[in-house]
């Protein structure tokens, strides 16, 4: 018998709004499934379109982004000139053949601490019915793994 | 032809220039970029459908120029390449002495003879044969009739297809990539000094000739391209690998036309499309 | 590396759904982690102290904390390492209670969670770099753009406080609006007689520099370190030598040709004159475009009259620069004003009103005028067209404000008052005549503004009718006013002697400009926008730029008096250390591969990229690369992302550490 696909998502959010919205979320103990791991960043301003693609090198099924409302910036512009980006950066892809349904965006502010919940729950609940990102899978599996450094490896 | 040889001459007695970067034949008849210093390197310089390449690829390097005007012979797909260039403050049009050239088109295959089926596919939908500005122009206009474009026909089956043929698609061709990084090296627009391919710390995108290393930089290129693009298709008559390459730079800069109305290498003075925002710019992708 | 890792249960809120003890053990086993524990409470005093002990114990380089959210304790735990000898950038904190044991019920599933989010944190924090806050020196003095009543208190605030305060004022004189009112709501006393010994203080003050006459060209620099260029406007007058006795204004011989600005059109001034008799300073200017001298080259009777030679017809335009750590934005507001030729004015609406095309129909301002003891006359009510006292009086008020078809959406908040004021000043001086106010709602909140417009309803015997007109015309000298009763559902019509609109307070025509030179926002409507509407009013997203009075919205005289000393403490606060200290959360440029396409410095919304020449040693030009300005840097790190060639980087979130973060993913 097949196992369930569980899959796995990387959220790239921003420290002033879906971060702390994520953080009402967590303060209004609102429940959600717990396939989305989150990483900080100051701004979606910050946010490469390198990320994602390593992302997916990296096992993700599916990328979330989210960042705080238009006109509300911590930073006054960085999410405009994002949203230019993403702009690009998703027609690029979709004629790459990475379709939208691996790809969300969202602006969630400090507060929607629930509209984070059903964002979060939402992407998971397509991203499985969709199924494992096979093809990009296939390609990571070219990779030799490296053996495990060994403990005590000095790192930079 | 004489025209172009007298223009470059006077140009470079006259210290209008203090060398002239144009196109020469070599003994193989095959047109090669050449650099004339003198005015009797500009009775080699010469102009035909065989003047492929774009040279404005070599302006970035005098970007700190202090000696004297650069010239330059372009077609008007190069000259946005210049414009761009000057956007992107990699060279500053007082430092230029713009010889234009009208051009009624390029060859695809350079061995071969010009004709309705030997075209670059640029020239398939090219605007305007006369650049739009220069501080000399030479060459005569002359009209061909232009074969269909037969790449926008390709595109558009491309975007018919299903996410997976997609994917099954460019996988195929991204797999022939070998990691020369000649679409690179051919691009007045990749001027960076170390590109993100060759950054270790950290290694954003794998060296090796993987398919998934092949994935990553193919798709970073485009997007490094996106909305910066001039569209002289250089990158695809450099591959060796014949990867369809301008099909994701030409779709860029479709969808940079397309979503804000923009052309990059088309004006001095507009804002370019990266580094700037509209508060309006479209968003119903976003949840 | 020596990492440590401690996993804090939070009493029960992360140990209740995270296995602590199992997450401690796979922690162990990341590479690079020496230490690895968990406690009831990280963050309790006994907690911190353990985290210090394995710091001195284990000689960790550096710890992640695995807690509560970094927006909770983040700083806390930075300073418990600090304290035992780690750098505090040398700190990462994993979420595991509000993105994970509040969030999942599975115990399983919880774990698992929480051991990938510390092993994110553990890779991450192998590229930390130990920073040093950032410290940069203040400049101890104040730049206040606008003599108004908000400038004036601003500035009175810092110069009392012993800090020196440039005050520039575009008009010849301070006292901006609250100059032009008559008797001030809702106490009735006398503007002038409140205001004028403010500015006098203003003008003796020693630690006050006072440019009338003068506007701010550039703006450059950052919080604690702003350059600021100031245009003073040529008075063709030596403001050294003059005196301020008049005699030129009195020969000026072009009396009747210059409309007042003070006076708001109703009288008329010299082309040589000061604004009004209280000005600061008593000093006058030369009005060129309607001065004899300029137009044809002869006159010269105001340089003939001067004993003291003060006339200078040469004079230029002149710049100064100012070194200030703060800058308070009092620029005021203006009226809308509905013009004489409406289709040659901006704003559209009102036309129907008759503003400019009947004499007797004024606006608030020019009825201050008419009611001030310092007015053209002097304090009678006169209304303009034939100088004789109205009868009967009719007041319009919302006129541009709240009708977004015309004007503006916003309430102008003064209106209700002042026309209430208004009414009750008339009536003070007309027992006979009869007031009328066309109102959509009251809004009187305020200490004692509500019982002050009933007593103008009640004890003056206003009449107050709820609705609006919708035409005025003339007719025998009288102005028919046409509108609506909607209490009483009837059509009214009023035949009036004077008409006065209460049109909307807006912002100034050249703050979107001047919003650009400071590098802060604006709203559509051309008001400066604040930091945050609640926590941070006064303050905008350029540090060191505050604002005050109407130039942020409209607002009357207590509160902007009010918002003034708050913009002056904003200053002091930044004025009470020698050195500012910033987060070094800021981009840093490797000038050996930066290929200077400056598309940072396009994204950079604080201008805090520069341009920085790199010579070789005979001093040849090498490359242009981008700078960044540690001061203006507010660390978005959207110049990051938009480098090609990875060339600028956001310290503290750079490349290296979000891709230690992402790889960590392969293992979810």
């Amino acid at each position: 018998m097949e196992e369930k696909f569980e899959p796995k998502i990387a959220a790239f959010v921003c420290n002033w709004c879906t971060y702390t919205g994520a953080d009402l979320a967590g303060t209004s103990r609102l429940k959600q499934e717990a396939n989305a791991r989150l990483i900080r960043v100051p701004c979606t301003g910050r946010i490469d379109p390198v990320f994602i693609i390593k992302a997916f090198e990296n096992g993700a099924d599916g990328v979330l982004i989210s960042g705080c409302h238009p006109g509300d910036c911590h930073y006054n512009a960085g999410n405009f000139h994002a949203r230019r980006r993403w702009i690009l950066f998703k027609n690029l892809l979709d004629f790459i053949g990475i379709d939208s349904s691996r790809l969300y965006f969202s602006w969630v502010s400090a507060s929607e601490g629930k509209k984070w919940v059903d964002i979060v729950d939402g992407v998971i609940d397509a991203v499985r019915i969709k199924g494992p990102f096979k093809q990009y899978k296939k390609m990571n599996k070219e990779i030799e793994i490296p053996v495990a450094v060994e403990e005590g490896v000095s790192v930079k | 032809m004489n025209e172009l040889k007298q223009i470059c001459k006077d140009a470079l007695t006259e210290k209008k220039a203090r060398f002239i970067i144009g196109y020469k034949e070599d003994k193989n008849k095959r047109v090669k970029p050449f650099i004339a210093k003198t005015p009797e390197d500009a009775e080699k310089l010469t102009f035909s459908h065989h003047a492929v390449n774009n040279l404005a690829v070599y302006l970035s390097r005098f970007k700190n120029n202090i000696d004297g005007k650069i010239g330059i012979v372009v077609k008007s797909c190069d000259l946005k390449a210049v414009t761009a260039l000057i956007q992107e403050n990699q060279i500053k049009r007082d430092d230029l002495f713009i010889i234009g050239v009208n051009c009624s088109g390029v060859v695809l295959d350079v061995a071969k003879e010009f004709n309705k089926d030997n075209t670059q596919i640029k020239c398939k939908y090219c605007q305007a044969k006369t650049p739009p500005y220069y501080d000399a122009l030479a060459e005569e206009s002359k009209e061909f009739e232009m074969p269909d474009d037969d790449q926008a026909e390709l595109m558009a089956k491309i975007d018919k297809m299903t996410a997976e043929e997609r994917l099954e698609f460019w996988n195929a061709e991204f797999e022939k990539c070998i990691k020369c990084y000649a679409c690179r090296q051919v691009c007045p627009m990749c001027y960076c000094e170390k590109c993100i391919v060759e950054k270790s710390e950290p290694q954003w995108i794998d060296s090796s000739s993987t398919s998934r290393g092949n994935f990553s930089w193919n798709i970073i290129r485009a997007f490094h391209q996106a909305g910066r693009c001039i569209g002289c298709h250089e990158c695809e008559r450099a591959c060796p690998m014949g990867i369809p390459l301008t099909l994701l730079t030409r779709k860029m800069g479709m969808v940079a036309f397309s979503e804000f109305g923009y052309r990059h290498g088309t004006s001095l003075t507009e804002p370019t499309l990266i580094g700037t925002y509209s508060t309006s710019d479209k968003e119903d992708f976003i949840k | 590396m020596k990492i440590g890792v401690f996993v804090c249960h939070c009493g029960e809120n992360i140990g209740r759904t995270v296995n602590c003890p199992e997450v401690s053990k796979a922690c162990a086993s990341f590479p690079g982690v020496v230490h690895s524990e968990d406690y009831k409470y990280m963050c309790s005093d006994p907690g911190q102290n353990l985290i210090k002990q394995a710091i001195r114990e284990k000689h960790l380089d550096a710890v992640v904390v695995g807690s509560c959210s970094p927006h909770m304790h983040e700083k806390t735990f930075r300073k418990a390492c600090a304290s035992a000898g780690i750098n505090s950038y040398m700190v990462e904190i994993a979420n595991l209670r509000e993105h994970c044991s509040w969030i999942h019920e599975d115990i399983a599933e919880a774990t698992k969670k929480a051991i990938d989010l510390m092993r994110f944190a553990v890779e991450r924090v192998k590229f930390n770099h130990p920073l040093q806050t950032i410290k940069v020196p203040v400049t101890k003095r104040s730049l206040v753009i606008g003599g108004g009543i908000s400038g004036i208190q601003a500035a009175l605030d810092i110069a009392n406080a012993g800090f020196e305060v440039v005050l520039v004022e575009k008009e010849p004189s301070i006292g901006g609006h609250m100059s032009q009112l008559s008797e001030t709501f809702p106490t009735l006393d006398c503007s002038q007689c409140i205001l004028t010994p403010r500015m006098v203080e203003v003008y003796q003050h020693p630690k006050i520099k006072l440019l009338s006459y003068s506007e701010v060209e550039n703006v450059e620099g950052f919080i604690g370190n702003f350059k600021v260029t100031i245009r003073r406007k040529a008075k063709s007058v030596k403001e050294e030598l003059c005196t301020g006795c008049g005699l030129c204004a009195e020969k000026c011989p072009i009396k009747k040709k210059a409309l007042s600005e003070f006076d708001e059109g109703l009288s008329n001034r010299s082309a040589i004159y000061v604004p009004f008799p209280q000005a600061v300073p008593n000093v006058p200017v030369i009005d060129r475009s309607v001065c004899t001298y300029f137009k044809t080259g002869k006159c010269e009777m105001c340089k003939k009259v001067c004993g003291r030679e003060a006339i200078d017809f040469t004079q230029q335009d002149t710049f100064v620069t100012e070194d200030v750590g703060s800058i308070i934005v009092a620029t005021g507001y203006k009226l809308y004003s509905i013009e004489k030729k409406p289709e040659e004015s901006i704003y559209k609406g009102y036309g129907e009103y008759g503003y400019g095309k009947y004499k007797n129909v004024i606006n608030g301002l020019q009825f201050e005028r008419i009611a001030s003891a310092s007015g053209p006359t002097s304090g009678e009510i006169l209304r303009p067209s034939d100088k004789t006292e109205p009868k009967k009086i009719v007041f319009i008020q919302c006129v541009g404000s709240r009708d977004e078809s015309k004007g503006f959406s916003y309430c102008s908040k003064i209106c209700c008052m002042y026309t209430a004021k208004h009414a009750m000043l008339y009536k003070h001086k007309v027992h006979d005549g009869e007031a009328y106010v066309f109102y959509m709602d009251i809004r009187s909140g305020g200490k004692n503004y509500e019982e002050f417009v009933r007593r103008a309803i009640e004890e003056d015997h206003v009449n107050y009718i709820r609705g609006r007109v919708s035409k005025i015309y003339e007719e025998d000298g009288k102005l028919i006013v046409k509108g609506e009763d909607t209490l009483a559902g009837l059509p009214v019509v009023i035949e009036a002697d004077l008409v006065v609109l209460a049109t909307a307070m807006i912002a100034q025509q050249e703050a979107p400009k001047l919003a650009q030179t400071l590098n802060i926002s604006y709203d559509k409507y051309g008001y400066f926008q604040e930091a945050h509407p609640k926590l941070r009013p006064v303050e905008t997203n350029t540090g060191g730029v505050f604002l005050a009075g109407a130039c942020h919205s409209p607002r009357d005289i207590p509160e902007s008096v009010a918002m003034a000393s708050a913009a002056a403490a904003k200053s002091l606060v930044l004025f009470g250390a020698d050195m500012l200290e910033r987060e070094p959360i800021i981009a840093k440029v490797d000038e050996s591969t930066c290929a200077g396409c400056f598309y940072c410095q396009k994204v950079c919304a604080y201008n805090a990229i520069e341009k920085k020449e790199i010579r070789d040693r005979q001093g040849n030009l090498k490359k242009v690369v981008a700078f960044v300005n540690s001061g203006l840097c507010q660390g978005c790190g959207t110049c990051n992302a938009t480098c090609p060639s990875k060339s600028i980087e956001l310290i503290g979130f750079n490349d290296d550490q979000i891709f230690a973060q992402i790889n960590a993913f392969a293992e979810v």
